[in-house]
């Protein structure tokens, strides 16, 4: 079985998806109830728009400070974490705009 | 109050959520509102029309013709001058009663710390990260609330971080410091005129509903609006028992 997972790209990564602001990424699916972790659908993100992941995860391979990461419309910054299939990835940048 | 202030104020009174106690609570409430720009202006305009009783304007900037934009209290004239004096000046002419003070100046932490701890609610409409994690941690060490903001391209971003309430994260518990960060500016990239409205406007809200005490606040919650779609998200945000501002809090 294959797992779809909707990822919501902020802006100032959308370079990286040729403009999109949401992109389909899939997987293998582990288990119906225990998806792949999170580390995996920023791999295969990456995989498909080259480079985006290192604006999110840093060489340690933790989660960049000001990117924050929500499955539904729950944070999660361990990379760990499994992702059920067909959760929708939201990717927020910190935004510093104002003026 | 007076017969003016009946009128000016009336259409506040007839909520009952709001009414003359609220409105009372407006005319002793002190708002800091740091970044006097494109979520500033709007902000700003909204508190003074409501009748915020001290509302302190912080801007090192002078007006300038690319504001003119989106900024909605400045005009032509008001180009070099300095920001906090050009709304300040405006504000007075649409609500002359609150007491406007002016910051023409980059404020240090400490200074910051001082401000926000005269206030009763913060409004962060500032551009970069270095400011924001500074109004953060004075807002966390005074127990302030803040109203957060920004706004890039056709994105934006409003959040309540309550130090009051023991449930609420601060905005270090969202994003985190410790690496050069990318500024996201306005400048270089762009910014549509009524995000800046909208967001200002949605700021503004959150801070009178806390002077108020009416409603639920955002705290707790982050807001997505993608102007594009028009189209907003709420995320929950929850406390990071690890966070390098707030974790000792109660």
């Amino acid at each position: 079985m294959i797992a779809r997972y909707r990822v919501r790209i902020p802006s100032p990564l959308r370079s990286y998806t040729r403009g999109h602001d949401e992109v389909i990424v899939t997987l293998p699916e582990l288990s119906p109830d225990h998806g792949p972790p999170l580390r995996a659908i920023i791999a295969a993100l990456d995989s498909s728009f080259p480079g985006i992941r290192f604006r999110m995860v840093d060489e340690q391979g933790k989660l960049r400070p000001h990117i924050a990461i929500f499955l539904g419309p729950k944070a999660v910054r361990d990379l760990g974490t499994p992702v059920a299939p067909d959760t929708d990835v939201m990717i927020v940048a910190a935004l510093s705009g104002g003026d | 109050m007076d017969d003016t202030q009946l009128l000016r104020y009336s259409r506040h009174l007839l909520l009952n959520e709001l009414g003359p106690d609220a409105q009372a609570r407006f005319a002793a409430a002190r708002a800091l509102v740091v970044g006097v720009g494109g979520l500033g202006n709007p902000a700003a305009q909204l508190l003074a029309s409501a009748g915020v009783g001290r509302i302190t304007l912080v801007d090192a900037d002078l007006v300038d013709l690319t504001n003119l934009q989106r900024q909605i209290l400045f005009a032509m004239d008001d180009v070099g001058t300095p920001k906090v004096e050009a709304a300040a000046r405006r504000l007075a002419s649409i609500n002359p009663e609150p007491v406007y003070v002016r910051v023409a100046k980059r404020v240090g932490p400490d200074e910051l710390a001082a401000l926000a701890s005269d206030a009763d609610v913060v409004l962060d409409c500032t551009d970069n990260f270095a400011t924001r994690h500074a109004i953060n941690r004075a807002c966390v060490g005074a127990r302030v609330p803040l109203v957060s903001g920004a706004a890039i391209r056709f994105d934006g971003q409003v959040a309540v971080f309550d130090a009051r309430d023991a449930d609420s994260p601060c905005y270090h518990c969202l994003f985190g410091e410790g690496e050069e960060l990318e500024e996201t500016r306005c400048a270089t990239m762009g910014v549509f005129a009524p995000l800046v409205a909208i967001v200002g406007a949605t700021q503004a809200g959150e801070a009178l509903k806390i002077l108020s005490g009416i409603g639920a606040t955002l705290a707790g919650r982050l807001l997505l609006y993608d102007a594009l779609r028009a189209s907003w998200r709420e995320m929950k945000v929850p406390r990071d028992p690890a966070c390098a501002v707030c974790a000792d809090r109660r």
